[in-house]
C-alpha cells in the first residue's frame, strides 16, 4: 500500500479497525472491573495503587490506538480521563464522588463514541463530559493536600509467608517449551505475592530475571521450578524491598492469547460445514454400496467413515469453542449500566450473578447486548422501587437485580430478574385497548402479558424514558431473541418482581434438526424449537372455528399443516405426526406426514429476495445433493396465531 | 554486485496489540527486515537474551517495566549498548523527549504516528549501523 501521501494515512490504518474494536472492548472490560474496585474507595484517600495503574495504562493505550485510527472524540477523552488518573497516581487529587461519577460518565461516553464509530452512526459530543473531567481535577488540585501517597502497609502475610528469590535464566529452548518470562512470573504470581521481577546480567553477558516472591508454599513446591532451570534460595528479611500494597488486579488478556477475526472463525465453520455435508454424501454412497461390495471391505469403509464422523464433530466443537465468550463479560457491563443508573435515580441496587461461566457464541453475544441492556434498564428504572417506597412495603431497601446464566441442552437460559413491583397488569391492558392492540377484557396471563408489551408501539410509560428508550423497546428485544432461534418468556407478580427469562441456542450454523416429510417433499425442523413429538390418529382432530385441533395434556392443541401454508395438495393420513412447538401455554402443533430422521445440518440464510418465502428460514444439504428447506419456526408460529383471528 | 544484506531482526516492544500490528505493518516496506515483538519491557529483555536484535522501536509507558528502564538497561550492558532505539510513544511532552533522548533512545517519536515516517526512520538507522 502506499503510504507516501498523507492522505492514504487513513486508509492504511483502517485495516486495523477489527483489532482496534477488540482491543477496545479488552480494554472497556478491564476499566470496569477495576472501577467496581475503586467505588468503594471514594473519598477514603487509600486508593489502590495497583488499581490506578490499571486504569490510567488502559486510558493511555485506548488514547494511542484511537489517535491511530483517527477516532479524534475517543482519543480526546481518553486523554481527560488518563489525566485525571494521573493526578489521582500522583496525590494531587482525592476520588471523590463528582471524580468518579465524571470518571465514569466519561467511560460511559468512550464507549458510546468508539461503538458509533463500529456502527457508523454520528459520533456524539464530548464537550460536556471533558467540561466535568477538568472540573474535577481543575477544581480539586487547588486544595492543599497533606498526604500525597498512602501510608505504607506492612505485608499482611508477613508472618507466614518467606521470601524467595528465584532466578530465570530464558533461553531459546526454554521459550519454544512455553517457559518464558510471562510463564514464570504466572506461575509465582499463583504461589504467593510476587513483590520484584527484574532483569540482570550475569558475569559472562548472559541476561537472567531476577524475582523476589513472598509465599507460604514450602521448598518442596519450589523445587519444581528447577526442572526449567530456575534457581532459588531465601531472601534475607532485612533486605527485603518494602511491599506495594496492592490487590489482585484482573489484567487484560496475557500474551499466550490469540486474537483472531470472527470472519475468519465463520469460514473455518463454513468449510466444516461442507466437510459435514460431503461425509453426509459418503454416507448415503456407502449405502447404496453395500449389496454390492465384499462385506469385510464395507465393513472398514463403514467403520472409517464412523470415525471420520465423530473426527468431525470432534473438529466442530474446537472451531466453536474458539468463538465462545464467557457471558460473565457480559454480566459486568450490565453492573456498570446499573450503577449508573441507579445512582441518578437515587435508588439502591444490589446486583447478583451466577453462571457468569456459562460460554456463549461470540456472535450471539453481540447481538443480544443491546437487548439485555434493555431489559436490565427496565428493571432497573421501572421495575425496582426507591428505597422509601421498598421500605413502605416492608421490603429490604436495597433492590436486588440477578442475572444468571446456564445451560440447557443446545441452548443457554439467561435470566434477568429483579424483586421490584411486578408489571401491572392493568396499565398494560388500558395502554393495549387505548392504542387499539386488544380488546382489553380478557384476564391477562404471562404469556399474553409479553406479546402485548411486545407489540411495536407499545411502551408502559407516556414520557420517553431516558434510560429505557434508546431506540430498542421490547418489541425489538423479542424479535432479536426470536431472529437468534432462541425465546423469550416472562413471570411476573404483583409486588414481588419480574423475570425475563431469554433462551438461546449456544451456537448458530450447525445444528441438530429433525427431518419431516409432508406430500413427499422434506423438510428440515430445527431441533430446539420442537417440545414433543406426537403421533396422532386423524380420526382423533376436530375442527373448531375454521382450526384443526387435537386433545394435548389437558387442553387442545392447534395444529398447522404445513401443506396448507406452502398450499401443496395433500391427502389426509390415517395417521401423521405432530411437532409441538413453542411454550406450553402457548404451543403449536405442525402437523406433518412422517418423520425421516434426525440429523445435523449445515444452517445457510437464503439471501436471493425472490427465493425468499415466509416460514422458510433457509435451507441446507442432505447429503444426497438435494436441498431441504429449514422451517423459520417463530414465523410459523406466528402464521399460526393471526390464522387463529 | 554488493553483498546479498543480511536480514535485519527489529523488535517492536508495545503492550497494545493492535499498535504492534501497525508498526510491523508500517516496517513491511523496507527490504531485509523482520520483527519480533514483545507485549512488555521484560518481554522485550527476554527477546534481546534468545534472539540477535538489529533495532528496537520501543513504547514508553507499559506494565511491569517502563521503557525507560528498558532503555536504561539496554544502554548499560555491553552486548546490546548498540542496539538503536526508535521511541514512539503517545507522550509528546519535551521533557519526556530530552529525557528518553539522554538516556539513550536514537529517536523520539509520537503517536499518532506516520508509518512511512517511521518506515524512513528505521531504514536510516539500520543503514547507519
Amino acid at each position: 500500500m502506499d503510504t507516501s501521501n498523507p492522505d492514504n494515512r487513513g486508509e492504511f490504518f483502517d485495516q486495523f479497525l477489527d483489532d482496534y474494536y477488540a482491543e477496545c472492548d479488552e480494554h472497556l472490560i478491564s476499566i470496569r472491573r477495576s472501577l467496581v474496585v475503586l467505588e468503594d474507595e471514594v473519598d477514603t484517600r487509600t486508593v489502590d495503587r495497583a488499581v490506578l495503574d490499571n486504569l490510567f495504562r488502559s486510558f493511555h493505550t485506548l488514547k494511542g490506538i484511537s489517535g491511530m485510527v483517527g477516532l479524534a472524540a475517543a482519543e480526546q477523552l481518553a486523554h481527560h480521563l488518563e489525566s485525571y488518573l494521573r493526578e489521582l497516581r500522583e496525590g494531587t487529587v482525592v476520588l471523590s464522588g463528582p471524580g468518579f461519577a465524571a470518571v465514569l460518565a466519561g467511560v460511559s461516553q468512550l464507549e458510546g463514541v468508539i461503538n458509533a464509530r463500529r456502527n457508523d452512526q454520528s459520533i456524539p459530543s464530548i464537550g460536556e463530559i471533558v467540561q466535568r473531567l477538568e472540573a474535577v481535577s481543575a477544581d480539586q488540585s487547588s486544595v492543599e493536600i497533606s498526604t500525597t501517597s498512602e501510608p505504607e502497609k506492612p505485608a499482611n502475610d508477613a508472618v507466614t509467608a518467606t521470601r524467595w528469590q528465584i532466578e530465570f535464566t530464558p533461553t531459546a529452548e526454554l521459550a519454544e517449551r512455553g517457559v518464558n518470562v510471562n510463564s514464570v512470573r504466572a506461575r509465582l504470581q499463583e504461589m504467593g505475592q510476587l513483590i520484584q521481577a527484574k532483569p540482570v546480567v550475569k558475569g559472562a553477558g548472559e541476561i537472567a530475571f531476577e524475582f523476589i516472591v513472598a509465599t507460604q508454599a514450602g521448598e518442596a513446591a519450589l523445587a519444581d521450578l528447577e526442572a526449567d532451570g530456575l534457581t532459588f534460595q531465601p531472601v534475607p528479611i532485612e533486605t527485603t524491598p518494602r511491599v506495594k500494597d496492592s490487590q489482585p488486579v484482573p489484567t487484560i488478556a496475557p500474551a499466550s492469547v490469540v486474537r483472531v477475526d470472527l470472519d475468519r472463525l465463520d469460514e473455518l465453520m463454513r468449510i466444516i460445514g461442507e466437510l459435514v455435508i460431503s461425509r453426509t454424501r459418503l454416507e448415503e454412497h456407502l449405502k447404496e454400496l453395500k449389496p454390492v461390495a465384499p462385506p469385510a471391505v464395507w465393513r472398514s469403509l463403514q467403520e472409517t467413515s464412523l470415525g471420520m464422523s465423530r473426527q468431525l464433530r470432534d473438529l466442530r466443537e474446537s472451531v466453536m469453542r474458539v468463538r465462545m465468550v464467557q457471558i460473565g463479560e457480559i454480566f459486568e457491563r450490565m453492573t456498570f449500566v446499573v450503577r449508573d443508573l441507579a445512582r441518578e435515580s437515587g435508588k439502591k441496587i444490589i446486583v447478583q450473578f451466577s453462571g457468569g461461566e456459562t460460554e456463549i457464541d461470540k456472535f450471539l453475544v453481540e447481538r443480544m447486548m443491546d437487548p439485555f441492556m434493555h431489559l436490565v434498564r427496565n428493571a432497573v428504572s421501572h421495575g425496582l422501587e426507591t428505597v422509601a417506597e421498598r421500605e413502605a412495603q416492608g421490603k429490604r431497601s436495597e433492590g436486588l437485580l440477578s442475572l444468571s446464566a446456564m445451560t440447557a441442552g443446545e441452548m443457554i437460559v439467561i435470566k434477568i430478574a429483579d424483586d421490584g413491583r411486578g408489571i401491572d397488569r392493568n396499565r398494560v391492558r388500558e395502554r393495549a385497548r387505548a392504542r387499539g392492540l386488544s380488546n382489553g377484557n380478557a384476564d391477562l396471563d404471562d404469556a399474553a402479558l409479553l406479546d402485548l408489551i411486545c407489540t411495536p408501539g407499545f411502551s408502559t410509560r407516556d414520557e420517553a424514558d431516558r434510560e429505557s428508550g434508546r431506540g430498542v423497546g421490547m418489541d425489538v428485544v423479542k424479535k432479536a431473541t426470536e431472529d437468534l432461534g432462541g425465546r423469550i418468556s416472562l413471570a411476573t407478580k404483583t409486588g414481588e418482581g419480574t423475570t425475563f427469562t431469554i433462551e438461546l441456542p449456544l451456537t448458530l450454523a450447525i445444528a441438530a434438526a429433525l427431518i419431516v416429510s409432508v406430500n413427499g417433499q422434506r423438510f428440515a425442523v430445527p431441533q430446539s424449537a420442537v417440545r414433543e413429538v406426537l403421533e396422532v390418529q386423524s380420526a382423533s382432530t376436530k375442527v373448531l372455528e375454521n382450526n384443526e385441533i387435537i386433545p394435548y395434556r389437558g387442553k387442545v392443541l392447534p395444529l398447522l399443516r404445513l401443506a396448507r401454508v406452502f398450499e401443496m395438495n395433500y391427502q389426509r393420513a390415517e395417521k401423521f405426526h405432530v411437532l409441538v412447538l413453542g411454550e406450553e401455554t402457548n404451543a403449536v402443533g405442525l402437523a406433518v406426514d412422517r418423520i425421516l430422521g434426525q440429523r445435523e445440518i449445515v444452517v445457510r440464510a437464503i439471501k436471493d429476495p425472490l427465493a425468499q418465502s415466509q416460514g422458510i428460514a433457509g435451507a441446507t444439504e442432505l447429503g444426497d445433493q438435494r436441498v431441504v428447506l429449514i422451517l423459520d419456526i417463530t414465523a410459523l408460529r406466528q402464521l399460526a396465531v393471526t390464522s387463529r383471528h | 554486485m554488493p553483498d546479498e544484506p543480511k536480514t535485519n531482526n527489529i523488535l517492536v516492544v508495545d503492550d497494545s496489540p493492535t499498535m504492534r500490528r501497525m508498526v510491523i505493518t508500517s516496517l513491511g516496506s523496507l527490504r531485509s527486515v523482520k520483527s519480533t515483538q514483545a507485549g512488555s519491557g521484560l518481554e522485550a529483555i527476554e527477546r534481546l537474551a534468545i534472539e540477535p536484535v538489529d533495532l528496537m522501536v520501543l513504547d514508553l509507558n507499559m506494565p511491569d517495566m517502563h521503557g525507560m528502564e528498558v532503555i536504561d538497561f539496554v544502554r548499560k550492558h555491553q552486548a546490546y549498548r548498540n542496539i538503536p532505539i526508535v521511541v514512539l510513544t503517545t507522550k509528546s511532552e519535551e521533557s519526556s523527549r530530552r529525557d528518553a533522548l539522554a538516556a539513550g533512545a536514537n529517536r523520539y517519536l509520537t503517536k499518532p504516528f506516520d508509518p512511512r515516517q517511521l518506515a524512513d526512520v528505521v531504514s536510516s538507522l539500520l543503514n547507519a549501523s
